[in-house]
C-alpha cells in the first residue's frame, strides 16, 4: 500500500518538475536534456545521442538512466542500441541516420509503466552539396549599351536541406559582389559586365553540411556575348529586276565587337529559306545588295549577326522585312494546247485555244495581253490573224486543214518568247507506248514509252470521269526528253481519263488513254440484283453496273453469294463486264436469298439481299402431263360416245321411257275423228324442217298413220330424229315443255338451254284412274312436278306393255287419256314452248290472235259442245296454265280460221286434278 | 622587355595588347558617351575649355615615337592609376550630390571605373612580361586633391574625362606599337607612328 502511494507520488513530482514554473526562469524544469541539440546529421552517417538526466530528479523522482527508453516520432528505438554509461547517462547509437526520423526523445519509464518524455530533439538529415558542374554563361545585350551574363549550372544531387549556391567572378585585382539566384539553384545572372577583361566565374554551393565550388571559367565577357540582332531593316529594289538591297542598323558599337551577318531571304509563300554566302558578310557593314533574284517577286528577308571573329553567339534572326523586285520581259512563253470540236461539221472545226498562265517566275511581273496568232499552213496565201486576248483560252472557227498557232504573252516591260503549236489535219503520227500510271502519295505519276521518232513534247491530257457530267479536260506540257510526269491534284477515289500526246515538229501522234484512280477504295455500294427468269432449277440474275462515282476503284470482279435459308452460302465470281449471270443447279421450290458483291483492289461491298423461289416445275413439265391427260379424257370420251352409240337402244330402253302413244290410246281409237291432222298440217306450216334443234318429243304413232299425209308426217319424221338425240332430256312426255316457263322459252334463244331446262324438269304423269262418264274408269297420267325416275308401277306397266308391242302400249296410254283434241291441246302446248323462238314473228302475233280468239271462241267452234265441256274446257286450260302460266303466244295452233278448225272432241270428264292433255 | 619571348610568353603579350586594344577602344567610345551625359547631367557646356589640374595625367607627350615598350608602359600604368583614383573619387561627388537620382551616370561612372582597372590590369600583365617588377602604388595614392566648390568638381571631373578619352587613343596606339613582333630588344623605339 505504502509503495503504490510512494509511486504515485513520484509519477506526481514528475509531472510537477516537468510542467511547473522553474525558479531558475524557464516555465519547465526538465529532469534532462539530449546532447547534441537538433543536429544535421549526414544521410548514411552514424550517430550517437545522449540522453542525461538531472540529479534532481533522481533523488525525489527515483528516476535512472537505466529506465530511459528512446523513441523515433513514438516509434521505440530497440534496446540494443541503447548504452547505459552511468546512472544519469543513456545513450543511443544509430548505424544509418537514413532511418532517423524527427523527433528522438527521451523517456522515462517511471513506476507503475508510466512512460514520461523527458527531452526531445530535431534531427535533420541531408547531404552535403555537390560540386556544381558544367558551368557555362552567356552575355546577352540588352540594350546599346547593355549587357548582362547569365550563368548556368548543374547544382548536382539533392541535399535534403538549405543550400546556398553563389555565383562569384572576379578579376585578379577586383573582386566583384556575389551573385545569388533568386528561387532557383542553378543560374545566376550578372548585370555588370566589363569586356575584355579575363573574369574567373565560378560558383559556391554550401550547406550545414559543406561547401563545394565548381570548376572555375575565365572568360572574356566578350567572347561569350550573344548580340542583338540589326534593327531598322529595310528593303529597297534596285536598278536591276533581280536585285534587292538590305540594309540595317547594328546596335553594338565597333569600339565593342565589330560583327559579321547572315542573311536569308524567301519568296513569299516559300516556307525555305535561302542564304547569302556566309563569306561575302563575314566584315562589319550596315548594308547588302542581294542578287540572283526573281523579277516581280516579292521577298522576306532577315538578317542577325555575331562577334566578327565567330566566338561568341550568333543573334537571334532579326524580323522579317519584305521587298518586290523589279518586272522583267516574261521568260517563257505560255504552254498552249487545243480542244478541236468538229461535231457540227466536219469540214469545219470549233478549236478552242487554251493555255495556261505562266507562273510568276516566268511571267516577271504582270501579264496585261496575249497575242495569239494563227496560220494556215495549207493555204500559203492567206493571211495571219492575229489576235489580242486577256484570257487564258480563245476561241476559233477554222476550216478542217493544218494550223499554226503562235502565242506571246506581254508584260509592261516586255514579250515572252513564242510558244508555237501545230494543228494538224489529221494526227497520223506514232502514239505513244506503254502508257501507265503510279500512284505516289498524293500525285498520280503517269509515264509512256517513246515513240521511235522525235518527240517535241508531250500533251497529257486527264479529267474526271463522273457519269452524271462531261468530263472536264485538265491537261499539261511535258518536254519531249520526258517518259513521265506527276499529276497534281488528283483526288483519291476518283476515276482519271488520261491521255498522252506526243508532238511532233511535223505533226502529231493519237492519243493513248489509260484510266488510273491515284487510291483505290472499297466500293460504296453493292450491285443490286434481281432476278430475270426463274426456272426449277436455275435462275436467271441481272444487275446493272454500278456507277462510276460508286465504284471507287476498278470493280475487279463481282461476287454472287446465295443460299437457301438454312443452306450453306454458295459464292460465284463473275467477270466484272457480265451483267446477267445463270444459276444453276438450284433446288426446285425452294426459297433463295442471293446477293451480290462488287469487289475493287482494296474491298468489296456487297448490295441488298434479294430472294426468289424456284419453280416447283420445270418448263413443259405441266404441258407434259396436261396433254397426255387430256388426249387420254378425249380418248375415254370418244369410246363412251362410241359406246353409247352402239348400245344406244339399250340405252334408250333404260333412260328414255317408252311414252304410250296417245294415238293408240282407247279414247283415241273411241275418238270419232282424228283432227290432229290439220295440227300436224299447220305444224309443218309453221316450223319448216330442220328448225327443230331440241325439243320434247312426244312419239306419236297413231294407228290411222295413214290418215296423214306425207307432208303432214315428215315433221314427225323430223321429231323422231331429234328424239333419238333428246331423249335422255325429256321425259317423253309434251308437258315438259308445258312446264318450261314460255316466258323463258321465249326469251331463251338458245335451244340446248331449253332443252336443258325441260329435261331438268322431267315430268311424269300419274294416271288418275277415273272412269268418263260412265265408262270404265281410265287411267289418267296426273302431270307431277317430281323429277324422280318412274315409279316402279309406271315402268312395270310400261314393262308389261314393253318389248317389240310398246306402240300398243303408248296406244293403251293416250287411249286412256285423251282424244284428239287432249292431243291438240298437248301438242299446242308442246310446240309454243319449243317453237315460239323459231315462229315467225308475224306468224307468231297472228298465232297470238288466232289463239285467244280460238280460245274465246272456242265454245264457238265447239258450239255443240255442251256448258259442262265448257267447265272442262276451262281446267283443261287452267291446267295449262297452272303449269306454264299460259300464255297467249304459246298456243301453237296454226292460225285457221275458226270456220276452219276441225272439229273435234275432247273429253269432259277429266276432273280437276287429273292429266289433261296440253 | 625580354631578350627573346618564349613562344607562350609572346602569345599571352600578343593577347593582353589586343584585349588592351580593343578595351582602350571600348573605354574610350564610353568616355565620350559619358561626357555626354556627364556635361548634360552637370549642366555644364560642351565646349567648356578645362585648364589642366593638378593630378590630372596629360596624355600629349613629346617624342612619343622614341619611347621604349617599357617607358610606354609605365607612363600608361601611371596614367590609369590616377585615374582611377580619380573616378572613385567622382563615383562618390557623384553620389553625394545626386544620390540615387540619377543612377545612370553613377553606373556610366562605375563601368569606366572599371574599365580603367581593367586596363590598369592589362598594363601590369603585360609589365610583368616584360620582366620588369610593377611599380606599387604609392602609398595610398596621390595626394588627395584639394577641397573643390561643386562647380570646380564638375569641371574637375569634365576634365578628368576628356583627358581619360585622349589617354584611351594614346594606350591604343601604345599597345598596337607593343604588339608588333620586335626582334630587337625591348628598348627598342617602336617604329615611328604618330598618336
Amino acid at each position: 500500500m505504502f509503495s503504490r502511494w510512494n509511486w504515485v507520488a513520484c509519477g506526481f513530482y514528475l509531472v510537477l518538475n516537468i510542467c511547473s514554473p522553474d525558479a531558475s526562469g524557464g516555465l519547465v524544469q526538465s529532469c534532462g536534456h539530449i546532447i547534441p541539440e537538433s543536429p544535421v546529421l549526414a544521410l548514411g552517417s552514424n550517430f550517437t545521442a545522449l540522453c542525461i538526466l538531472n540529479e534532481s530528479c533522481l533523488d525525489f523522482g527515483n528516476i535512472y538512466a537505466n529506465q530511459i527508453i528512446w523513441k523515433i516520432k513514438n516509434r521505440v528505438v530497440p534496446k540494443e542500441q541503447y548504452r547505459e554509461i552511468n546512472r544519469t547517462v543513456s545513450s543511443v547509437t544509430f548505424n544509418d541516420t537514413s532511418s532517423l526520423a524527427t523527433p528522438l526523445t527521451c523517456n522515462i519509464l517511471a513506476d507503475g509503466q508510466i512512460e514520461q518524455n523527458i527531452y526531445g530533439i530535431t534531427v535533420t538529415v541531408g547531404l552535403a552539396p555537390e560540386k556544381p558542374k558544367n558551368l557555362s554563361c552567356i552575355v546577352h545585350q540588352i540594350s546599346r549599351f547593355t549587357y548582362v551574363m547569365t550563368c548556368t549550372w548543374n547544382p548536382g544531387r539533392h541535399t535534403f536541406l538549405d543550400t546556398e549556391f553563389r555565383l562569384r567572378y572576379s578579376w585578379p585585382e577586383e573582386v566583384f559582389p556575389d551573385c545569388i539566384p533568386k528561387g532557383v539553384n542553378n543560374s545566376c545572372t550578372v548585370t555588370d559586365i566589363q569586356f575584355f577583361v579575363n573574369t574567373e566565374i565560378w560558383v559556391e554551393a554550401a550547406n550545414a553540411l559543406g561547401k563545394a565550388e565548381s570548376d572555375p571559367l575565365v572568360v572574356d565577357p566578350i567572347d561569350i556575348v550573344k548580340p542583338l540582332s540589326p534593327q531598322n531593316v529595310s528593303v529597297s529594289s534596285g536598278i536591276l529586276p533581280t536585285v534587292l538591297k538590305l540594309s540595317w542598323e547594328n546596335w553594338i558599337s565597333d569600339a565593342v565587337m565589330t560583327l559579321k551577318f547572315n542573311i536569308r531571304y524567301r519568296i513569299i509563300g516559300d516556307t525555305s529559306w535561302m542564304e547569302v554566302p556566309s563569306e561575302d558578310t563575314a566584315s562589319p557593314r550596315t548594308s547588302f545588295s542581294v542578287q540572283e533574284l526573281r523579277p516581280y517577286t516579292e521577298y522576306a528577308f532577315s538578317i542577325r549577326c555575331m562577334k566578327e571573329d565567330g566566338v561568341g553567339y550568333w543573334s537571334d534572326w532579326s524580323e522579317e522585312k519584305t521587298g518586290i523586285t523589279t518586272e522583267d520581259q516574261p521568260s517563257k512563253g505560255p504552254p498552249i494546247w487545243r480542244i478541236i470540236d468538229a461535231s457540227h461539221s466536219p469540214a469545219c472545226w470549233t478549236v478552242h485555244l487554251m493555255w495556261k498562265a505562266l507562273k510568276p517566275f516566268e511571267a516577271n511581273g504582270v501579264i496585261l495581253q496575249y497575242e495569239v496568232t494563227v496560220r494556215d499552213k495549207s493555204s500559203l496565201s492567206s493571211p495571219l490573224k492575229k489576235y489580242n486576248v486577256t484570257s487564258t483560252n480563245h476561241t476559233l472557227q477554222l476550216p478542217k486543214g493544218t494550223y499554226e498557232v503562235t502565242l506571246i504573252a506581254r508584260n509592261s516591260v516586255g514579250a515572252s518568247p513564242p510558244s508555237v503549236l501545230l494543228i494538224p489535219e489529221s494526227n497520223t503520227k506514232a502514239p505513244v507506248k506503254n502508257l501507265r500510271t503510279l500512284p505516289k502519295h498524293d500525285k498520280l505519276w503517269v509515264g509512256w514509252t517513246a515513240p521511235n521518232s522525235y518527240v517535241l513534247k508531250y500533251v497529257i491530257e486527264w479529267c474526271l470521269v463522273s457519269s452524271s457530267s462531261d468530263c472536264i479536260i485538265e491537261w499539261q506540257i511535258a518536254l519531249g526528253d520526258v517518259q513521265g510526269i506527276d499529276l497534281k491534284g488528283i483526288k483519291p477515289f476518283k476515276c482519271y481519263l488520261i491521255t498522252v500526246y506526243p508532238l511532233y515538229a511535223d505533226g502529231q501522234g493519237s492519243g493513248a488513254s489509260v484510266k488510273a484512280y491515284l487510291k483505290q477504295d472499297r466500293p460504296s455500294k453493292g450491285p443490286t440484283v434481281q432476278t430475270k427468269k426463274v426456272g426449277k432449277a436455275e435462275a436467271v440474275l441481272t444487275w446493272n453496273h454500278l456507277t462510276v462515282e460508286e465504284q471507287n476503284g476498278f470493280i475487279r470482279n463481282y461476287t454472287i453469294l446465295y443460299k437457301t435459308i438454312d443452306g450453306n452460302e454458295t459464292v460465284v465470281t463473275v467477270d466484272p463486264s457480265k451483267t446477267e449471270y445463270t444459276l444453276s443447279s438450284l433446288t426446285s421450290d425452294t426459297l433463295y436469298t442471293v446477293r451480290m458483291m462488287a469487289s475493287t483492289d482494296n474491298g468489296s461491298r456487297t448490295g441488298p439481299d434479294f430472294t426468289f423461289t424456284t419453280q416447283k416445275f420445270g418448263k413443259g413439265e405441266i404441258e407434259a402431263i396436261v396433254v397426255p391427260v387430256c388426249l387420254a379424257f378425249l380418248l375415254i370420251v370418244l369410246l363412251g360416245v362410241l359406246f353409247c352409240f352402239n348400245k344406244r337402244d339399250l340405252i334408250k330402253k333404260h333412260i328414255w321411257p317408252i311414252v304410250p302413244d296417245p294415238s293408240k290410246s282407247n279414247i283415241a281409237q273411241w275418238s270419232p275423228q282424228v283432227p290432229a291432222k290439220h295440227n300436224f298440217n299447220s305444224k309443218n306450216q309453221m316450223y319448216p324442217e330442220g328448225s327443230f334443234t331440241d325439243v320434247s318429243v312426244v312419239e306419236i304413232e297413231a294407228d290411222d298413220k295413214k290418215s296423214f299425209s306425207e307432208q303432214d308426217l315428215k315433221p314427225f319424221d323430223l321429231l323422231k330424229k331429234e328424239k333419238s338425240t333428246s331423249e335422255g332430256h325429256s321425259s317423253g312426255i309434251g308437258g315438259s315443255s308445258c312446264m318450261s316457263s314460255p316466258r323463258q322459252s321465249v326469251s331463251d334463244s338458245d335451244e340446248g338451254e331449253t332443252t336443258q331446262n325441260t329435261s331438268s324438269t322431267v315430268q311424269y304423269s300419274t294416271v288418275v284412274l277415273n272412269g268418263y262418264r260412265d265408262q270404265t274408269p281410265v287411267q289418267v297420267f296426273s302431270r307431277s312436278e317430281s323429277t324422280q325416275p318412274l315409279l316402279d308401277s309406271e315402268e312395270r306397266s310400261e314393262d308389261h306393255a314393253g318389248g317389240a308391242d310398246s306402240a300398243a302400249q303408248r296406244q293403251q296410254y293416250f287411249r286412256q287419256n285423251g282424244g284428239q283434241d287432249e292431243n291438240n291441246i298437248d301438242r299446242s302446248c308442246f310446240e309454243r314452248a319449243k317453237q315460239i323462238t323459231h315462229a315467225d314473228e308475224g306468224d307468231l302475233v297472228g298465232f297470238v290472235q288466232l289463239q285467244i280468239s280460238g280460245q274465246s271462241s272456242q265454245p264457238l267452234g265447239l258450239g255443240m259442245a255442251k256448258n259442262t265441256q265448257e267447265a272442262a274446257l276451262s281446267n283443261i286450260l287452267q291446267a295449262c296454265t297452272e303449269g306454264q302460266a299460259v300464255r297467249p303466244e304459246t298456243v301453237e295452233e296454226n292460225p285457221l280460221p275458226v270456220d276452219d278448225m276441225p272439229k273435234s272432241y275432247l273429253p269432259q270428264t277429266v276432273r280437276q286434278g287429273g292429266y289433261m292433255p296440253q | 622587355m625580354a631578350a627573346a619571348d618564349s613562344p607562350s610568353t609572346a602569345l599571352r603579350r600578343r593577347d593582353l595588347c589586343s584585349r588592351g586594344i580593343r578595351l582602350a577602344g571600348k573605354m574610350r567610345a564610353d568616355v565620350v558617351d559619358l561626357l555626354d551625359t556627364y556635361v548634360e547631367q552637370q549642366g555644364l557646356d560642351a565646349s567648356a575649355t578645362v585648364a589642366a589640374m593638378e593630378g590630372v595625367p596629360l596624355a600629349a607627350v613629346e617624342r612619343w615615337d622614341e619611347q621604349t615598350g617599357t617607358q610606354r608602359l609605365l607612363e600608361n600604368l601611371a596614367a590609369y592609376r590616377a585615374f582611377r583614383t580619380l573616378l572613385a573619387q567622382m563615383l562618390e561627388e557623384q553620389r553625394e550630390q545626386l544620390g540615387e537620382a540619377d543612377a545612370g551616370l553613377g553606373r556610366a561612372l562605375a563601368a569606366v571605373l572599371l574599365q580603367v582597372s581593367a586596363f590598369t590590369y592589362h598594363l601590369e600583365e603585360l609589365l610583368g612580361l616584360e620582366s620588369r617588377g610593377i611599380p606599387g602604388e604609392e602609398g595610398d595614392g596621390p595626394p588627395p586633391p584639394p577641397r573643390l566648390s561643386l562647380f570646380e568638381q564638375k569641371l574637375r571631373g569634365l576634365g578628368v574625362l576628356r583627358e581619360l578619352a585622349q589617354w584611351a587613343v594614346r594606350s591604343a596606339r601604345d599597345l598596337r606599337q607593343l604588339a608588333k613582333p620586335s626582334p630587337a630588344t625591348g628598348t627598342a623605339p617602336g617604329l615611328a607612328e604618330s598618336p
